[in-house]
């Protein structure tokens, strides 16, 4: 060997030595081994809303404590804003968003205690409802102003309400729509069908506006939760004057604390204060910083790394929805600095495994899957934690009502169990038996099903993995010949109440291509419990009927294994004050955000 | 990597029995003797023997070899499996994010390599096996692109004319298609064609697929090579000899070019399968190598590229023992190269 060739072996060899030297020294431990409660189950159990009253709802919202104002808030974002036109917002980023520039009938507020109530926003109160509860009678409070300086006044809330019936209005909720014309999706919409805008109106039968500050909703039926439904970001005011339909979705007339001084989809927006908007008649929100600089295109990755180092202008930023990534979770919760700028809590979402009940019709091989299911894997994929908890069973920990039930012992067993899986099949007859997974490719899934198919087929399954592109996965699995056993799939409520999940999740009356039914599960049984519920006028007592229901179509039918109940972390830069998680926002809260000295 | 002073070049060229080349002269006690009669073959293993650097990357490569080939032999002794999800099953070995708790990716004297975050499982042997696999498929794909090379590109040299013109466009064409698109676009289709859309696709499908498209985008190099020595060879006068000397086709391919082309197609095939293996960890990492549960080794590199900012350690057990690999089988291929053709050298 000549010397040459000596020399580029050594100093092959030496550069591997650095390497090896480099990365072992740069690898601490994971630590930590028992963790305490966090924060956001501690708020979890229990919670309850209540319907506020005027005194209630009157403004101003207690001053946070230690606020000032001034300074500008920069927002990072991942997605731009793909809507602004209040009627046409139903994602969480734009929900977000329109807690700052948009008004609606009325609002969630988080008291003192750290309890939520049902506040008026525009109205003077929560809702007086009469004719037991199929009529809900609201006024409007003075001083109540759009960015133009024009009053608020009944008839833009009658605008507002006429206009979701036009056809150009595709994304928002449909709820009060049903409620007045007594009919269900598109045919509710056939009672006005081009809206308010070649001067047809919604009978006085549905709605009623005698002066400028009443609005009165008849219900063909007796509706309970009429104040969450109007609390809904897709209920917020419309200007009747001002209305540019299709352009008012780039361009709309705000109401809020803020208002959009300039939108560059994709790129950034800048929100300022909203001089019109007077304190006084607002219980919730607040006008600390100057404005809102909002960037769009950022990662959840790139957010966490900017929001951790926080440096420069990364100290007076946080952002509306972008969370803490799986990968950047350890690093977070395990620097004190770092957590002490985070909020956490849970999101809305439930994961499910839903069952064709369709192709697995043996009840015990249903068990079987539900027993053997091992929910910790899929937390640890989400990563960990504070991504996620295991689920016990159907209803959200956001939902007033949850009990903490496990009749599955989903959560005592965090591995699953297999030996009761195996038992099970095994007495059903099907050890052996085929059984297609459909999981969405991405990592967390993708992760969660080595192991889901490492417990199934230990339990005597033969699995069959199916990875569905990320796109087209919801409308693969919406299809109700869709050839697949189990499939994953989240659900969120769109208010605090179950009555937006069970049936949507198991009512056999709605079992159609693309409805939420995904396990198709028919049952006469529950279908009528359901319809009685729902008349149920004390919203307190209908939850805790729909709890019960929940867990007995979990017991009886096992139509769907309860798998996590997503939660969130976001972060802050150092320089934000008032940052709190709002459970009903299930995000961080704008509102009463301010700018540190 | 033997560099041969100028005076012993005209002596190098030739296949017969060498002489005073003063490079090999100190190690060999009495060349005079030992030189008679001495085949090319034996020639080039004294000449590689002598290469500390080809016999030290000889052992690396030969060891890993052997650890693919035993890797049950050594998770079996070892006592754990690369599919269990200790790290879940056991608690007490990861925490709340699902990281290691100890230090270093977990390394302790139970889990050596320590333990791979999320899902748990055992570093070591997901390695072991994960080589194995990388290896037997970077291996098949090898040896059928050199039989490919070999059958295609001596037909086009020694042929020539109408055969060497479609053999050699039907090359061009091959090597415009990029093969980790092809791939991507390719194993739907296979499945479409294969699979019951309700079942998954065995895994054996899987490396089949992966072995074709590797393979049949993956012997054009060689074929080029070996066309344009075969080529030259055709004219050379020991073949124009068996020619007139009426011997079939087959035989003077068999017999004259191919021992002519032993050192080229060794000396590319040992190229080949580094090649071959970064580019089966590429497809890998990219998704769509070798999926899960089977362990694999590039998928462990894109299980390190997610974890890395939490647990640095984990990248360095694929990642460095592909360093190793990749840099002792290319410092072997060199030393092959310069055994078998000492004239070359730099």
């Amino acid at each position: 060997m000549s010397a040459v060739s000596t020399r580029t072996a050594r100093s092959a060899l030496a550069a591997l030595a650095a390497g090896v030297l480099f990365l072992t020294g740069c690898s601490s431990g994971g630590g930590g081994d028992e963790q305490s409660e966090t924060e956001a189950k501690k708020q979890g159990k229990d919670i309850s809303y209540s319907f506020a009253d005027a005194a209630a709802s009157k403004g101003p919202a207690p001053e946070v404590e230690g606020a000032r104002e001034g300074g500008t808030i920069k927002m990072l974002q991942r997605d731009t804003f793909s809507h602004l036109d209040p009627a046409q917002i139903y994602v969480s980023d734009e929900i977000s968003l329109s807690t700052l520039i948009h008004r609606r009938l009325t609002n969630y507020k988080r008291n003192k205690d750290g309890s939520y109530s049902v506040v008026g926003d525009l109205a003077t109160d929560s809702g007086k409802k009469s004719d037991g509860g199929k009529t809900w009678t609201y006024k409007l409070k003075d001083g109540i102003r759009f960015e133009d300086g024009s009053e608020i006044t009944s008839k833009d809330i009658r605008h507002t309400i006429e206009r979701t019936f036009a056809p150009f209005i595709t994304e928002g909720p449909t709820f009060l729509q049903e409620w007045m014309t007594g009919k269900g999706g598109t045919e509710a919409r056939k009672s006005l069908p081009d809206g308010p805008y070649k001067g047809d109106h919604l009978p006085d039968s549905m709605l009623e506006t005698p002066d400028d500050k009443t609005i009165v909703f008849h219900f063909k039926q007796p509706q309970a939760e009429v104040p969450y439904a109007l609390a809904m970001s897709g209920y917020g005011v419309v200007s009747a004057k001002k209305d540019t339909k299709e352009k008012y979705d780039k361009k709309p007339l705000c109401s809020g604390p803020y208002k959009i001084a300039s939108f560059k989809s994709g790129k950034s927006m800048k929100l300022v204060r909203n001089t019109e908007w007077d304190p006084k008649t607002d219980a919730q929100r607040h006008q600390y910083p100057d404005a809102f600089d909002v960037q769009f295109g950022v990662s959840f990755e790139d957010s966490t790394k900017r929001l951790i180092s926080d440096s420069g202008e990364n100290r007076t930023a946080t952002s509306f929805t972008n969370s803490v990534d799986a990968s950047s979770m350890q690093k977070v919760r395990s620097n004190p600095e770092v957590e002490k700028r985070s909020v956490s809590g849970y999101q809305s979402y439930v994961g499910y495994m839903a069952i064709n009940t369709d192709r697995i019709t043996d009840k015990r091989v249903r068990q079987a899957i539900a027993y053997a299911l091992p929910a910790d894997s899929l937390v640890g994929a989400f990563g960990g934690t504070g991504a996620a908890e295991m689920a016990g069973n159907y209803i959200s920990p956001t939902l007033v009502g949850h009990k903490p039930t496990d009749p599955f012992g989903k959560i005592k067993n965090p591995q699953g169990d297999v030996k009761k899986a195996k038992k099970l099949l095994k007495a059903s007859g099907k050890s052996g038996m085929k059984l297609t997974f459909a999981y969405q490719n991405a990592p967390e899934w993708q992760q969660f099903s080595v192991a889901a198919t490492q417990n199934l087929k230990k339990a005597g399954f033969d699995v069959q993995k199916k990875d569905i592109i990320a796109d087209t996965y919801y409308d693969q699995i919406g299809k109700i010949k869709n050839g697949f056993d189990i499939y994953h799939h989240s659900w969120g409520a769109d208010w605090p109440s179950a009555s937006t999940v069970v049936p949507n999740l198991f009512d056999g009356r709605q079992v159609q291509d693309g409805a939420a039914n995904y396990a198709h599960l028919k049952n006469e049984k529950f279908q009528q419990e359901m319809d009685r519920i729902r008349k149920i006028t004390d919203p307190d007592k209908a939850a805790a009927e729909w709890m019960k229901l929940a867990d007995r179509i979990l017991k009886a039918e096992v139509p769907a294994v309860p798998l996590q109940y997503y939660k969130t972390i976001q972060l802050h830069g150092s320089k934000i004050g008032g940052a709190y998680f709002d459970e009903s926002l299930h995000d961080l809260m704008p509102t009463s955000l301010y700018v540190k000295k | 990597m033997t560099s041969t002073s100028p005076a012993a070049v005209p002596g190098a060229g030739s296949p017969g029995p060498e002489k005073s080349d003063p490079s090999f002269a100190p190690p060999v006690k009495d060349p005079q003797k030992e030189l008679v009669g001495r085949s090319p073959g034996r020639l080039m293993w004294v000449r590689f023997k002598r290469d500390r650097t080809g016999v030290v990357s000889a052992c690396i490569v030969l060891a890993f070899f052997l650890i693919a080939a035993l890797a049950p032999v050594i998770s079996w002794l070892y006592g754990k499996d690369p599919y269990t999800r200790y790290g879940e099953i056991r608690p007490g070995l990861l925490n709340e994010n699902k990281y290691p708790i100890k230090p270093n990716g977990g390394i302790d004297g139970e889990f050596w390599f320590g333990l791979e975050p999320g899902l748990g499982r055992d570093v070591f042997t997901q390695l072991v096996y994960g080589i194995r696999t990388s290896l037997s498929l970077a291996v098949a794909i090898t040896l059928l692109s050199v039989l490919t090379a070999i059958v295609i590109g001596v037909a086009g040299g020694y042929f020539g004319g109408r055969t060497d013109y479609l053999l050699g466009r039907l090359t061009d064409l091959m090597m415009s298609f990029p093969n980790q698109l092809f791939f991507i676009a390719f194993t739907p289709v296979v499945m479409a064609l294969f699979v019951n859309p309700q079942d998954e696709m065995p895994t054996w499908m899987r490396a089949c697929v992966l072995v074709y498209v590797m393979w049949l985008l993956g012997w054009m190099t060689l074929a080029r090579l070996l066309r344009g020595q075969t080529l030259s060879l055709r004219e050379r006068e020991f073949v124009e000899a068996a020619k007139v000397a009426g011997t079939p086709p087959a035989r003077i391919i068999r017999k004259e070019l191919l021992p002519n082309l032993v050192t080229p197609i060794l000396v590319q095939a040992t190229y080949m399968l580094p090649n071959n293996v970064t580019a089966i960890a590429g497809l890998s990492f990219l998704g769509v190598g070798m999926l899960e549960p089977t362990p694999d080794w590039g998928r462990m590199f894109a299980k390190g590229a997610e974890v890395y900012q939490s647990d640095l350690t984990y990248m360095f057990f694929p990642g460095g023992a592909m360093v190793i690999f990749i840099l002792a089988f290319n410092l072997l291929g060199d030393s092959v190269r310069d055994a078998f053709d000492p004239k070359t050298g730099r």
